[in-house]
């Protein structure tokens, strides 16, 4: 079965919507498709990215992660609480602790999933509860300092390309090589496809739950401590909104909650749907109170026109359960 | 007495595991602070049960058919809100206010299940979209700054007791009652357990699948909407995020009570207890002085503690499997 028109089928809509939200707010606003707005919005949309890769590992297993948002604020406290001086070794410190700690987090939920029979969903509402409280213990309220140095993550440029352009792609770039390349990578989709069927053909379950909820932990850390540099601050409530906006831009991207089906490519598209949906409505002038009226519908529609079996939905047809 | 212990059915086993705990968990706090062994505080315990165990009927019922309800948060809020405007202090309004709430509440949870049924999307999303959708509503009917009273008759509802019982209890008993004996002897109730436990053998054999989670998702809204106009009757005045924390709440009370996060097993009784020792554990922490930080802490780890009680006969088995290879 070709694998590439199947990746095609499921990233070609969605891209298809990203060109036409792009085109209609070019059209709409002149200033639109000038490079200082381009450089803006990767600049805005690079944490929401970083956080459905997070979820997307995740979700491609048939797991789900709740705790992205805990992870994302504690990795943001932290980031704002190491010391405020500019030498090269803070720096270096700067750009391993946080996603370190993110990296730690996910191992925990990822050991507590892959040992226990427990349901992912509830370990990691747990988790976050947890985590949400390590955040709250390092820092209480929104505040603490990043080196001027690490604010250049989320301002700086390299050979006049943005730093957070660089980041998503090698991001998205790692992610999906990982995903694509590598037997762990054709493992993740396995075991989202078919779980017993995965084990019968000698896949570890417990790894790769123990890798993807590890991995998810780390792109959470890295969206953490890139939303410190874009704030220069701390917050311990800064993950909160990721939790559900990574699993929409996770499911908007082409990945299925049920797992097996989908992939990081999708992400990037599912994010600037996401953010640019908001983007048009305050162009066409729509008060924010209505946005989220907007945001649900059209949330609806796109996935209903994406669901895969939505003909058999509604007319007849056997279709497979869970 | 072991011996009597195995002849309890598995369910009200751990039943009664949970109430033995509640009581121990009230012991406990009275030997800490004197003032925590007495009616009033165990009254204020059982009335923000009583506002998480209302959500978390609607909440037992989606996940039992193995979904979830993530538009309870919105429609509390949406409850609380419309309530105060509408009722303005008024009792005139009672009636037109209170049934335009829940009309709205089961609107939003049949557009939950039309698209969770009919258009196939995941519950997770579905419900999500539709709460962005009711808090999108909210926002514009209070021109996010919500006004307005309830009226006596509700104040009455969220405040007052009836024989030292606060009325909020009494409600949620009520219709907790009715629930659990809905989902027992009923041919709805058991068509739910068959849905939740496998869909394709539930569709197979003639049962109404879309009709059936259409009607959960709609009591479900009811139930948010109905818990949001009590709260309304609690605080008196509206807040938006009235129902912020009541997604997760109501789905660790269901969790914490035995239900099945794959669908098909549990009961409300447990959502029940599973609502007062979500409460009762939070008031113990507040009264040991310990602070938000440390209480969602305790909360995470008494979930996965909690878990690993319903999960001990898979533990067990895991654990001989892993013995004998």
């Amino acid at each position: 079965m070709s694998e590439r028109g199947r990746d095609l089928r499921i990233y070609l809509p969605v891209y298809a919507i990203v060109l036409a939200v792009y085109i209609f707010a070019g059209w709409r606003s002149a200033s639109f498709f000038t490079w200082n707005n381009n450089v803006n919005l990767f600049g805005r949309v690079t944490p929401l990215i970083l956080a459905g890769l997070a979820q997307t590992v995740v979700i491609l297993t048939g797991g789900i992660d709740l705790s992205v948002g805990s992870m994302i604020s504690v990795a943001s406290v932290t980031a704002a609480s190491l010391p405020y001086v500019d030498t090269p070794a803070n720096l270096v410190l700067w750009t391993l602790i946080p996603p370190l700690a993110g990296l730690a987090m996910g191992a925990v939920n990822g050991l507590l999933i892959a040992k226990w029979p427990f349901p992912p969903f509830i370990v990691t509402l747990a988790s976050s509860s947890v985590y949400l409280g390590l955040a709250l213990y390092i820092l209480r309220e929104p505040g603490g300092e990043v080196s001027l140095d690490a604010t250049l993550v989320s301002s700086g440029k390299i050979q006049g390309i943005p730093i957070p352009l660089l980041l998503m792609l090698a991001a998205v770039a790692a992610a999906h090589l990982l995903l694509s390349r590598t037997r762990i990578g054709r493992s993740i989709y396995a075991l989202g496809g078919n779980e017993t069927l995965a084990i019968q053909s000698g896949i570890r379950p417990d790894r790769v739950k123990f890798f993807v909820y590890s991995l998810s932990g780390l792109f959470s850390g890295l969206a953490g401590a890139y939303l410190s540099a874009w704030m220069f601050a701390g917050d311990p409530l800064v993950g909160e909104p990721y939790v559900m906006n990574s699993i929409a831009v996770a499911v908007i991207g082409g990945s299925s909650l049920m797992g097996g089906r989908g992939g990081v490519l999708g992400v990037v598209g599912g994010a600037y749907i996401f953010y640019l949906i908001n983007n048009i409505l305050n162009l066409l002038g729509i008060n924010a109170f209505y946005q989220y009226i907007a945001k649900g519908a059209i949330l609806i529609a796109a996935l209903a026109v994406s669901a895969p079996d939505l003909l058999q939905r509604l007319g007849l047809g056997r279709r497979g359960s869970e | 007495m072991m011996g009597l212990w195995r002849k309890i059915p598995e369910g009200w086993r751990s039943l009664l595991g949970l109430w033995a705990a509640i009581l121990l968990l009230f012991g406990i706090g009275g030997m800490i602070s004197p003032g925590f062994f007495s009616v009033s505080q165990a009254g204020a315990i059982f009335r923000s049960a009583s506002f998480i165990g209302l959500v978390a009927m609607g909440q037992t019922l989606a996940i039992l058919i193995g979904g979830i309800d993530l538009s309870v948060g919105p429609l509390v809020s949406l409850g609380s809100v419309f309530g105060c405007l509408m009722l303005a202090g008024r009792d005139e309004n009672n009636l037109w206010a209170i049934s335009a709430i829940l009309l709205i509440g089961v609107a939003a949870g049949v557009l939950n299940g039309v698209g969770v049924s009919l258009l196939g999307i995941s519950p997770m999303v579905m419900t999500l979209a539709t709460g962005a959708i009711v808090t999108g509503a909210v926002l514009i009917y209070s021109q996010g700054a919500p006004t307005g009273n309830a009226s006596p008759a509700l104040r009455a509802v969220g405040v007052g007791f009836t024989w030292s019982i606060p009325n909020s209890v009494l409600i949620w008993l009520a219709l907790g009652a009715i629930l659990s004996l809905v989902l027992k002897f009923t041919t709805f109730g058991r068509g739910i357990y068959y849905l939740g436990a496998n869909e394709t053998a539930a569709r197979f054999s003639g049962l109404r699948v879309n009709f059936i989670k259409t009607a959960v998702y709609a009591l479900s809204g009811l139930t948010a909407a109905l818990t949001g106009i009590i709260i309304a009757g609690y605080t008196s005045v509206a807040f938006v995020a009235a129902g912020r924390d009541y997604p997760m709440q109501s789905i660790a009370a269901a969790v914490i009570g035995g239900v099945a996060m794959t669908g098909g097993r549990g009961g409300y009784g447990g959502a029940a207890a599973g609502a007062v020792l979500l409460c009762l554990i939070e008031s113990l922490l507040t009264n040991l002085n310990m602070q938000e930080p440390g209480r969602k802490i305790m909360n995470g780890l008494v979930i996965i503690m909690l878990m690993s009680f319903y999960y001990r006969k898979r533990l067990d088995a895991a654990s001989k499997k892993k013995a004998a290879t």
